[in-house]
């Protein structure tokens, strides 16, 4: 007894299920169901399409290569009974099976945490874009003013400290300094 | 009172796809095609006269696996949006039995490879020792994705072992 893989969605086939259909160079398409067969009727490509296995493992939906699906294989070689190889193969299916298990469902694990950090760095990306819809930009403007025009009159009274010094000179008795030719610098001169 | 009134259909149905899909009317697949291209392309473009084939087997488009009538009608084909379609279908390897094996668990996963496309050489051309030419392309993203998939795999298997 075999138990085949369908050729559309690569699932398992148990005896007395499915369809067999020989193409005319020999070549044997087995199928699952009618659902299988009819998409392949329809010239489907397994890989286009959703819900195959093919398309699951080319998508990197699930674990696609490991070392642990190199076990099973079509080996076409008969092998002679011994109890002791068969018990030994029992170990062995058991052995593999549960590695293979618990690493498809890691490799799922790890796949939607990488979504589940995406999608809460999206939200935090979300909420200071619109920023404004939980918090108006109006609210506490007055008191925002208020401060900014008390900050403003520091700024000009700080400005009006420095006073300049005035020095209040009699006109015509510079008028006459300079007809007697001395220069401006020299008068500040005389005055410091 | 009497009269049959003939009902009015509302849905056409795929009575007309059903008949396409036959057995019978069954076209070569894409991984005949495939086949074809790779070993028999001078054979297949310049066969022996068929008087039961259209074109009596002189025009052949080996991508399409379709005969016509002349020359002109094949050019014609060759700028259609189906065999065009068809070229960009062929630029990845087609699916075959193995690799829905593969998808089962029977083995690793393996990426398809892309493939240069070309339409088929005239004739004259392929007497002149021309042939399809199926090229793989080399690809960069592979050689980017290895290390990265490898390093997974150990971290797992680390992970394992704790």
């Amino acid at each position: 007894m075999r138990i085949e893989t369908c050729y559309f969605c690569s699932s398992k086939i148990y005896p007395g299920h499915g369809v067999n259909f020989v193409r005319n160079d020999c070549k044997i398409f087995k199928f699952c169901r009618g659902k299988c067969h009819k998409a392949f009727k329809r010239k489907k490509n397994p890989r286009k399409v959703g819900w195959t296995k093919a398309h699951r493992k080319a998508a990197g939906k699930e674990l696609a290569i490991d070392s642990s699906f190199e076990f099973e294989k079509r080996r076409n070689v008969p092998i002679k009974y011994s109890r002791e190889t068969w018990q030994k193969a029992l170990v062995a299916i058991k052995r593999v099976t549960e590695i293979k298990e618990r690493r498809t469902n890691h490799f799922v694990m790890e796949r939607l945490r990488k979504g589940r950090e995406m999608e809460i760095h999206m939200d935090v990306k979300d909420v200071q874009r619109n920023m404004s819809l939980i918090r108006s930009p109006a609210a506490g403007l007055r008191e925002r003013r208020a401060k900014e025009a008390a900050e403003e009159a520091a700024l000009m009274e700080e400005e009006d400290l420095p006073e300049e010094k005035i020095t209040y000179v009699d006109a015509r008795e510079l008028e006459k300094r300079l007809e007697e030719g001395m220069g401006i610098e020299d008068l500040e001169m005389l005055e410091a | 009172m009497g009269m049959v009134q003939k009902r009015k259909k509302m849905h056409y149905g795929d009575t007309h796809l059903q008949r396409r899909w036959r057995v019978r009317n069954r076209r070569r697949d894409l991984d005949q095609i495939d086949d074809d291209m790779r070993t028999r392309s001078a054979e297949l473009i310049n066969q022996n006269v068929d008087l039961e084939k259209p074109g009596f087997a002189q025009f052949y488009c080996v991508h399409c696996a379709k005969y016509f009538i002349d020359d002109t009608a094949m050019q014609a084909h060759f700028r259609t949006k189906v065999h065009k379609r068809r070229l960009k279908a062929l630029e990845t390897e087609p699916y075959t039995i193995e690799e829905s094996e593969r998808a089962a668990g029977r083995g690793s996963f393996v990426k398809a490879k892309k493939r240069t496309m070309e339409t088929q050489p005239t004739k004259e051309e392929v007497i002149a020792g021309k042939r399809i030419k199926v090229e793989e392309i080399p690809s960069t993203v592979d050689a980017d994705d290895k290390p990265s998939t490898s390093k997974a795999k150990r971290k797992r298997e680390e992970k394992m072992e704790t």
